[in-house]
């Protein structure tokens, strides 16, 4: 297990760099999209079930059951990305996942200039809010965007924009916490 | 030796008054005789002479006997009255002594008394002072600690008042815009926002 922080860095893009060539390779861009899809539910997944996370990075096991693990766990993931978590399985390196994620994305701008938007909102875009929010998101970053579609109620209204790590709050339950705490912070020492 | 020579001198006396009283036998004999004339005041040589040796003999017995006796008796008298004069002086004088120095005592006393009772008098106006002083700094201090006590609490209760009226505006303002807006006005807040919103990189 490596323990040097470079040559860990060095894993984590090599690991990037395989899943984004032969996803592109395999189904273009659409089969990278979902490669990163797929990549995004399962470290959720991951966070949210801990039994799978230890049993995947559990040292009693022998690498071969790990990697028949992963691959059992996920059989129904694009081939290619299933293959290269078996292996991180395998290698002890699933804890690697989320660093794999975020250098995915990095690559995917790099090496096809694309960039994955994440959008948030109440109700489902239509073509003209599609239109106006990737015109925007590629001024700001100067790619080619594919925007990533996510309906939550939560927000209560507005939209919520993320690509590489980099995140536009313009929901109404941001705008409205905002409001709360302005409304709780203001002391304007004033007689009720 | 004193009670025998007053016993014989006792003695003598009595032999005198004896022989005095042998001879008027003699002179009341001779009356009858010569009873006019100078002789009337004249004594009677008969009777003149054994009288004027009793008295004579009595005079010298009581010289001899009777006056040192009672020139003593005198004297011894004397010395006891000038003694008693004198310890009665001298009690006198201590008695007026003893008096001035009580008097002088009764009144080093007073002066002490009065002395003690000026301290008294002092220490106590000045604790009395002194506590009526902390009594004032301790009022002062409980009525500062409750000023600032009641100013906390009046922030505090300010604050929660804030906060209950922000939550509950947020919170209707959340039911409102979640039951009223259509997907249409949605739409259009989504758009107004993306217009507004900062760019990915001025984030």
């Amino acid at each position: 297990m490596p323990t040097n922080r470079l040559v860990a860095k060095e894993e984590v893009a090599t690991y990037a760099g395989f899943l984004l060539n032969a996803a592109n390779d395999a189904g273009g861009q659409d089969a990278v999209i979902e490669v990163r899809d797929q990549m995004d539910k399962i470290l959720r997944i991951m966070n949210s079930d801990m039994d799978l996370s230890m049993a995947l990075a559990d040292a009693s096991y022998t690498p071969k059951q790990r990697h028949a693990l992963a691959e059992a766990v996920f059989a129904d993931c694009n081939p290619t990305l299933r293959e290269v978590l078996a292996v991180m399985a395998e290698r002890g390196n699933i804890s690697m996942l989320h660093r794999v994620f975020e250098s995915y994305g990095q690559q995917l701008g790099e090496k096809l200039n694309l960039c994955v938007v994440d959008v948030t909102t109440v109700v489902p875009l239509d073509d003209h809010l599609r239109q106006i929010i990737t015109q925007k998101a590629e001024a700001d970053l100067g790619k080619k965007v594919v925007l990533r579609e996510c309906i939550d109620k939560s927000i209560l209204g507005g939209i919520i924009m993320s690509a590489n790590g980099k995140r536009i709050d313009g929901s109404v339950s941001t705008q409205l916490a905002v409001a709360r705490n302005e409304l709780k912070d203001s002391t304007d020492g004033g007689e009720c | 030796m004193k009670a025998i020579a007053a016993k014989s001198a006792c003695k003598l006396t009595a032999g005198a008054l004896a022989l005095s009283t042998a001879f008027p036998a003699l002179a009341f004999a001779s009356e009858g005789e010569e009873t006019g004339g100078i002789s009337a005041i004249l004594p009677d040589p008969i009777e003149f002479v054994p009288m004027l040796i009793a008295f004579i003999i009595l005079w010298i017995i009581l010289a001899k006997f009777g006056w040192p006796m009672f020139n003593g008796m005198l004297e011894k008298r004397e010395n006891t009255i000038r003694e008693a004069l004198k310890k009665s002086e001298e009690a006198q004088v201590e008695s007026e002594r003893v008096l001035a120095e009580y008097k002088q005592q009764l009144a080093d006393a007073k002066a002490q008394s009065a002395e003690i009772l000026s301290e008294a008098r002092n220490t106590a106006d000045a604790v009395k002072a002194e506590i009526t002083a902390k009594a004032q700094a301790e009022a002062a201090d409980m009525i500062a600690k409750a000023k600032v006590a009641i100013e906390a609490e009046k922030k505090q209760a300010i604050v929660e008042l804030q906060g209950s009226v922000a939550d509950i505006s947020v919170d209707v303002a959340s039911k409102i815009i979640g039951q009223d807006l259509s997907d249409d006005e949605h739409r259009k807040i989504i758009e107004r926002y993306v217009s507004e919103a900062g760019g990915f990189n001025a984030n």
